[in-house]
């Protein structure tokens, strides 16, 4: 008896379940996650790009008639300076919020099940970015002069306008959009090497090795390599908080009712999380059903706790959309709580884009209460649909809050309904093109998952491991 | 590069001599160093020793270039600007020369100074000394320089459409004229506008051929006006209401604030409506009519009443006066007219004529000019009743002599025996009532001469066609409508080869004059003083008038017999009882047609119904129900066995079993801009004794259509004391002390204190401006728009970009329409110009990212167009809606290809148009944001011409203060009834820094803490408050919390959207 006593064994309900499944070797993960990038190229992949790649060229030639026509192809009009550009462009930036937090909040915070899914989830930011950053260029009336945003010395001394939340937005996507790029690179150093080491080709090792930049496994620079990315770790983790609520005072800033609130800056971050999330969701699950080798890295548990985060921050953004309404009655001020409602809400019947507000309400605070079933955040399917009220949420979530703000303001005078325009919708629809052929491309060329730092959880990297059948 | 130097000749050392200082004459050694130190580049840069950086550069480069190393090849092309190669007197480049004219008009002549540039007039103002306007103008002289310039006007002699020439058609007329004879076979009909030269040559002409037939028509016109004051006070007379001497106004079908009166009735009006304070005498106004009108919106008690049924809304009233006053001739003037039994509201007849009984003398009824003869006749009997003429209304003879009407013209051409026709200036193919068929008549005629500035669709019907001058390209004279003598001067070459009225009379009369000696003539036959009339010609030349012109009004009793008959001889208004009536109305933009192609009043929103580009049937909320219709829905009306399909417009407050539908549209042969705008409803006209037509009957069609509509929305959803701020006197008179009685409203009552966390920018200019808007004066005319669009250079956007809501006016007239207790079908209107509000603490500024819009030490919020990116944040941030973005490059693209791809389209704008523009606002690229600057251009021209001045006579640097009121804004001088006011704020002499401390002063939103630089005077009523519906004034902004009204009722969607 007392030699149970004394067991330093972990008892066997208070395991965690390993991060990779089956007991797969070192050797296991290098060969099937490489095997991704070096099998022929598979048919699916060839159709999926014929779909995507020309939605995408559409969206461009969408851009191009605009630039040359003007903002006016698109349905913004007097009361309603913005609608699905900026509506576009926050859904994006919010998107883009996922991959970082997973790679560099979850690293510093030590969560070792986030190796198998924060490659995927950074490209994913990177190119929702990309998308993103579309939307305030184009959206200007003179993208041409869009350099006049740049603080470039003048012998005019005209500067940009530093109380602009505008320009802090600027600045604030462009650092994230560089320090993410560069945390991502950094991260796939020691795996590009991997597939130079790997590949067959001449084309593709020279390739890969002027993406590994020499990187031979070397201790020394193993021990360079963590510090750098543990300070890239250290230095995304507050842009993640800081983009998204310097994006959140573009409208926290300003005066109109339903933008000039307070609460913005968390309920943009928790929201950005939320959509976020959704989107690695969305495309990793049907990753993981192409690549089923995947299935051991990419595992339940992994689904189970993102889904959990899903619920947390669905329920924040909840409780944000209670409290606006809240303070909307509470402050006594009856442009406020026209906005809130009758423009958003509706509850008497006056409001023009309740639609708009309702299905916000419903994906985004409803939908996610399902996650309290592990039955349902382990089933696939369900966690697969939910994403996508999440995902439609999100957008609706920023539309709700730019077009009904503007549609009606101040002066009944002034009001004015907004429609999109076929162009402006092909846009949108563009962006998608484009994030999805970039995704594709990520898929087909790099590894999807971050192969050394998955190596790095297995049992066999403790140093204290031993193998059961040894 | 070095300041140019303009190289002007030496001025002759013999005659007139200009200086513009003592020290110039003198040529003074002072002079000489000052002129070398005001202007030091150039001089100094070439005779000092030192080199400056950028002269060093520039000999650097003359020297590279020299040496044949420099792309000389590849800089930009030099262009020129030719000057004058002859000094024109008092031209100076860039600076502007201004005048006197008038804007010929049937209901009496515009005094004007227009302002040149270069020999190009750019914009109209009111002539300032004339005391019809004192100033002050309209949106159809604002709009008019828009009509000289316009490309498309006619440009050449057609003859049977084909080019042809002034000599090919001067020997055709000769030929005709050799074999008129008597003039049998000659007829003449000329619009409504007859100047008194061509009056002159009229008796000429007709001294020559007397059996010639002359009609004038006037599809707008006063003809049963006319009639009616014939019948009441005798022939050769008009009526002259006075309504500054009036306190009590009652209008029945009458819109005399809008497109039924003249300019001197509004400020009349007006000048009876200011107040200073509760104690104010002001005047009050009751309406009775069909449709909300200007008038309606201005009422203090309205009646909603079909028109057809104002005849019986005047014997009421005239049976109740005379019970009042025991008039028995009154009495039976009023049994005899048989007008439709009729329900009235409650002590609605009574009250008003007790109230005008206890006026006498100060009362004026006044009657449409649409009405029958015999209705407006028993209103001129009501008039005389109540001690009116001679004091409220005023009788003058008629400065034109007798014409024949078109009928009686179309029936002499039917009879074939006319030989040649001569159209001036009208348009009867058109617009000439369908009964007498024009068309006919007009084929009849075996030659048909037509001189217009289009060509239009008589044009197209007649064998002759000369493209007629515009009035700022003539000689001409004009009567204001206070009668008084005026010069029309030429400004202008005429563009298109023109040809003005007397130039044409003249020919034909036989003369060979200069046009000015035609009416330097008739000056001189007019004067008072005979001989030597240079002098005197020279000052109305300059003064824009002949000072003691205007005519004496004549004392005129009421012919009650004539009024008898002409009761008597009413037709009874059959079928009134059933169906619908249908109204025509004069269009408060394009007029009878006539301004179609003219994209200002195009895209003009009518003031009350807020629609552009388009004609509407106005309906009340009640037909639409009962018609199952919504706006935009397309109706079917039928009147007799003519019908027309039409959208509707739902107006509230539109009388119930009415319909109104705006002449003037849908016209075929027109400029590009005017071609198939609305509906023509002419076919539907008649030429009977009305101008409204009973027993119509309208069926939906099912058809939708878009009506452009700028004001979606019309509700004030209980933000009325918010925004819209009334009271009434009597209310007003309760709070008299309270000096935040009008501060204190809506959320502002108890908003707390405003504070700032920031220390504001000192805004320490010697000046500040502000400006001040009378809701109690405004009337909503929407003159401030056009005004605003003329001076600084507004593009037109087309009715499919103002579907989108992207129209581009720098300022609106809001109209709201509002009211307490759930009264849908009665509820009130208000105006409220609105422009940008030049927040001190201006939300746009704060958010712009590239500085674009900042904020000046003299308190404008000025835009830099050259940095503005376009982010549209500014807008967005601004609680006003007053920004306007280039969603695309109006002044380079056609309306009609907008969405055409950029790259393949044709750009540019018509050359004529490009002469129209300010010079000194900068024409706008498409991306850019602009907005209302207060006229900047003007407050830089002012402050430079006072620097110029104090350093000229005192050596003085510094910015000196401008002297207060001494310019002003477009918007403000254009106002007719001079609500808006815009100054110094900082100067104590000035107007408006007394007029913002007003107890009636209120900014909007001041809980925002915006601090606007734009405050509103609250508006009062003066209810009767015997009246039933007292109660109700001013109610509707009052409602401070809660929605308390009826919005289905006081929207007016735009179909667009439907």
């Amino acid at each position: 008896m007392s030699k149970n006593a004394l067991s330093l064994e972990t008892p066997a309900d208070l395991k965690r379940p390993a991060l990779v499944s089956h007991d797969r070797s070192i050797s296991w993960v290098s060969h099937n996650v490489c095997d991704i990038v070096e099998a022929p190229t598979p048919k699916w992949w060839w159709l999926a790009m014929c779909i995507t790649s020309p939605i995408a060229l559409m969206g461009l030639i969408c851009i191009i008639y605009q630039i040359s026509n003007g903002v006016g192809v698109w349905g913004e009009n007097h009361p309603n300076g913005w609608a699905w550009d900026i509506t576009n462009f926050v859904f994006w930036i919010g998107i883009g919020h996922a991959g970082t937090l997973i790679s560099a909040v979850l690293f510093l915070t030590r969560q070792k099940w986030r190796t198998s899914i924060n490659r995927a989830a950074e490209a994913m930011t990177l190119f929702a970015v990309v998308c993103a950053g579309i939307f305030p260029a184009i959206h200007v009336g003179r993208v041409w002069y869009a350099w006049f945003l740049a603080p470039i010395p003048n012998t005019n001394a005209i500067w940009p306008n530093f109380r602009s939340p505008l320009l802090w937005d600027v600045f604030a996507v462009s650092t994230y959009f560089s320090v993410s790029v560069l945390f991502w690179f950094v991260g796939l150093i020691p795996d590009l090497a991997t597939l130079r080491d790997r590949s067959k080709s001449k084309l593709a090792r020279t390739l890969y090795g002027i993406g590994a930049l020499g990187w031979r496994g070397g201790n020394r620079q193993w021990r360079h390599y963590e510090m750098a990315y543990l300070l890239l770790a250290g230095l995304s983790t507050p842009l993640v908080l800081s983009v998204h609520s310097i994006v959140s005072f573009d409208f926290a800033t300003s005066i109109m009712p339903g933008w000039h609130t307070t609460i913005f800056p968390p309920y943009f971050v928790a929201g950005a999380i939320f959509g976020g999330f959704a989107m690695v969701l969305t495309i990793m699950l049907p990753a993981a059903k192409i690549f089923p080798q995947l299935n051991d890295m990419i595992t339940e548990n992994h689904v189970d706790k993102m889904a959990k985060i899903i619920l947390l921050t669905g329920s924040i953004v909840g409780y944000a959309y209670l409290m606006e309404l809240f303070v909307a009655w509470y402050g006594a001020n009856k442009f406020e709580s026209f906005t809130f409602f009758t423009a958003r809400a509706n509850v008497n019947g006056e409001g023009w884009y309740q639609w708009a507000y309702w299905i916000m309400m419903f994906c985004n605070v409803i939908s996610p209460q399902i996650f309290w079933f592990k039955k349902m955040r382990t089933n696939y399917i369900v966690v697969f649909i939910v994403c996508q009220f999440v995902n439609v949420g999100m957008w609706f979530e920023r539309f709700t809050i730019i077009v009904t703000s503007l549609a009606q303001d101040f002066l009944p005078s002034s009001w004015g309904h907004y429609a999109p325009s076929t162009t402006e919708i092909l846009t949108f629809v563009g962006t998608f093109g484009i994030f999805l052929s970039l995704f594709l491309l990520f898929m087909r060329f790099l590894p999807m998952i971050a192969i050394s730092e998955v190596k790095g959880v297995l049992p066999e990297a403790d140093p204290h491991h031993h193998h059961p059948k040894h | 590069m070095s300041k140019r130097v303009f190289q002007h000749p030496a001025e002759a050392q013999t005659g007139k001599r200009y200086w513009r200082s003592l020290g110039q004459l003198q040529d003074t050694t002072e002079f000489r160093s000052w002129l070398h130190r005001e202007f030091p580049q150039g001089a100094s840069e070439v005779e000092g020793n030192e080199v400056s950086r950028r002269g060093f550069l520039q000999f650097m480069g003359a020297s590279v270039a020299l040496a044949g190393l420099s792309l000389s090849a590849c800089r930009r092309p030099m262009k020129y600007l030719v000057p004058f190669t002859k000094g024109v007197e008092w031209s100076v480049p860039g600076k502007a020369l201004f005048f006197t004219s008038a804007m010929p008009s049937r209901t009496g002549a515009m005094p004007l100074v227009v302002t040149t540039f270069d020999g190009r007039p750019t914009k109209v103002e009111g002539n300032p000394m004339h005391p019809v306007n004192k100033g002050a103008t309209d949106i159809w002289a604002q709009s008019s320089v828009l009509d000289l310039y316009d490309p498309q006007r006619s440009q050449s002699v057609l003859s049977s459409g084909k080019k042809s020439d002034l000599a090919a058609f001067h020997a055709e007329l000769a030929a005709l004229l050799k074999s008129a004879g008597d003039g049998a076979d000659l007829a003449f009909l000329t619009d409504g506008a007859v100047s008194p030269t061509a009056e002159r040559l009229r008796h000429l002409i007709l001294a020559k051929y007397p059996k010639a037939v002359w009609a004038s028509y006037e599809p707008n016109g006063h003809e049963l006006e006319n009639a009616a004051v014939a019948a009441a006070f005798g022939p050769d007379l008009e009526a002259v209401p006075r309504l500054d001497r009036a306190d009590i106004v009652l209008t029945v079908d009458r819109d005399i604030l809008g497109v039924e009166g003249e300019i001197a009735s509004v400020r009349g009006f007006a000048a009876k409506r200011k107040v200073d304070g509760p104690k104010s005498k002001m005047n009050r106004l009751y309406v009775v009519e069909n449709r909300y009108t200007l008038t309606g919106g201005m009422s203090d008690h309205r009646l909603r009443l079909p028109a057809s049924r104002a005849g019986a809304f005047l014997k009421a009233l005239a049976t109740e006066l005379a019970k009042l006053s025991g008039d028995a001739g009154l009495a039976s003037l009023a049994s005899s007219f048989k007008a439709p039994e009729t329900k009235f509201k409650d002590k609605w007849v009574e009250e008003t004529a007790a109230d005008l009984w206890a006026h006498k003398g100060g009362a004026l009824v006044l009657a449409g000019r649409r009405q029958p003869v015999a209705v407006q006749a028993l209103a001129f009997a009501i008039n005389a009743a109540l001690g009116a003429v001679g004091k409220t209304l005023e009788l003058r003879k008629s400065a034109t002599a007798p014409t024949v009407g078109i009928a009686a013209l179309a029936e002499t051409l039917k009879k074939g025996q006319t030989n040649a026709l001569f159209i001036l200036g009208a348009n009867p193919v058109f617009n000439a009532p369908a009964d007498i068929r024009w068309s006919e008549a007009q084929a009849a005629a075996k030659n048909v001469i037509h001189l217009g500035m289009e060509v239009n669709e008589t044009a197209a019907k007649s064998h002759w066609h000369v493209p007629a001058a515009h009035y700022l390209e003539q000689w001409d004279d004009a009567r204001a409508s206070d009668g008084s003598y005026m010069v029309v001067q030429p400004v202008i070459l005429p563009l298109y080869n023109g040809v003005s009225v007397n130039e044409l009379l003249a020919k034909i009369a036989g003369l060979e004059a200069d046009p000015m000696d035609l009416v330097r003539d008739t000056f001189l036959a007019s004067s008072p003083k005979k001989g030597d009339i240079t002098a005197d010609w020279v000052d109305t030349l300059k003064s824009g008038f002949r000072k003691g012109s205007a005519p004496k009004p004549v004392a005129a009793t009421l012919q009650t017999a004539s009024v008898a008959k002409a009761l008597a001889e009413a037709p009874v208004l059959t079928g009134a009882d059933k169906d619908f009536e249908l109204v025509f109305i004069t269009d408060s933009k394009v007029d009878d047609g006539r301004y179609a192609n003219n994209g200002w009043l195009q895209e003009l929103p009518d003031p009350v119904t807020k629609l552009t580009w388009d004609n509407a049937a106005l309906i009340s909320l009640a037909a639409a129900k009962k018609l199952g219709v919504h706006t935009g829905d397309v109706l079917k009306l039928t009147v007799g066995d003519k019908s027309l399909e039409i959208a509707a417009l739902i107006l509230p407050g539109h009388a119930d079993a009415s319909i109104s539908v705006a002449v003037g549209y849908g016209r075929t042969e027109v400029g590009s801009l005017g071609r198939n705008v609305g509906v023509d409803v002419f076919p539907l006209l008649t030429s009977t004794e009305s101008r409204f037509r009973v027993g119509v009957t309208a069926v939906k069609t099912g058809r939708k259509y878009a009506l452009a509509v700028t004001q979606e929305h019309g509700a004030l959803e209980g933000r009325g004391a918010d925004l819209t701020r009334q009271a009434t006197v009597a209310e007003w008179t309760e709070k008299a002390d309270d000096k935040t009685f009008f501060k204190k409203m809506g959320i502002d009552a108890h908003a707390p204190e405003n504070f700032s966390l920031y220390a504001h920018p000192p805004l320490d200019d010697i000046h500040a401006w502000g400006m001040t808007v009378d809701l109690n004066s405004c009337i909503g005319c929407a003159a401030c728009m056009t005004a605003c669009q003329a001076e600084n250079n507004i593009p037109i956007v087309g009715k499919e970009q103002v579907i989108n809501g992207r129209e581009m006016h720098w300022m609106r007239t809001d109209r709201y329409f509002a009211s307490e207790g759930g009264d849908v079908d009665e509820p009130e209107m208000v105006s409220q110009p609105l422009m940008c509000q030049q927040c001190e603490n201006a939300p746009c500024e704060t958010v712009c990212p590239v500085n674009a819009t900042v904020h000046s030490e003299d308190g404008l919020n000025v835009m830099a167009y050259n940095r503005c990116i376009g982010t549209r944040y500014c807008a967005n941030n601004c609680p006003f809606k007053v920004r306007r973005f280039n969603f695309f490059d109006y002044n380079e693209r056609s309306i009609t290809s907008l969405y055409r791809w950029n790259l393949i389209t044709e750009k540019g704008m018509a050359d004529s148009l490009q002469m129209q523009k300010n010079p000194n606002v900068t024409v706008r690229m498409r991306g850019v944001m602009e907005k209302c600057t207060f006229c900047v251009q003007r407050i830089q021209e002012a402050k430079i011409t006072a620097k110029v001045h104090a350093s000229d006579s005192q050596g003085q640097t510094a910015q000196p203060r401008v002297p207060a009121d001494a310019f002003t804004s477009a918007c403000a001088q254009v106002c007719p009834t001079d609500a808006i006011t815009f100054g110094d704020i900082r100067n104590p002499e000035s107007k408006i820094s007394k007029l913002k401390d007003d107890q009636r002063g209120y900014r909007l939103l001041e809980y925002l803490n915006t601090e606007n630089r734009v405050w509103y005077l609250a508006r009062i009523r003066n209810p009767n408050p015997k009246m039933p519906d007292a109660a109700r004034a001013g109610s509707a902004s009052k409602g401070g919390h809660g929605h308390s009204e009826k919005h289905e009722s006081a929207q007016t969607p735009t179909g667009g959207h439907a």
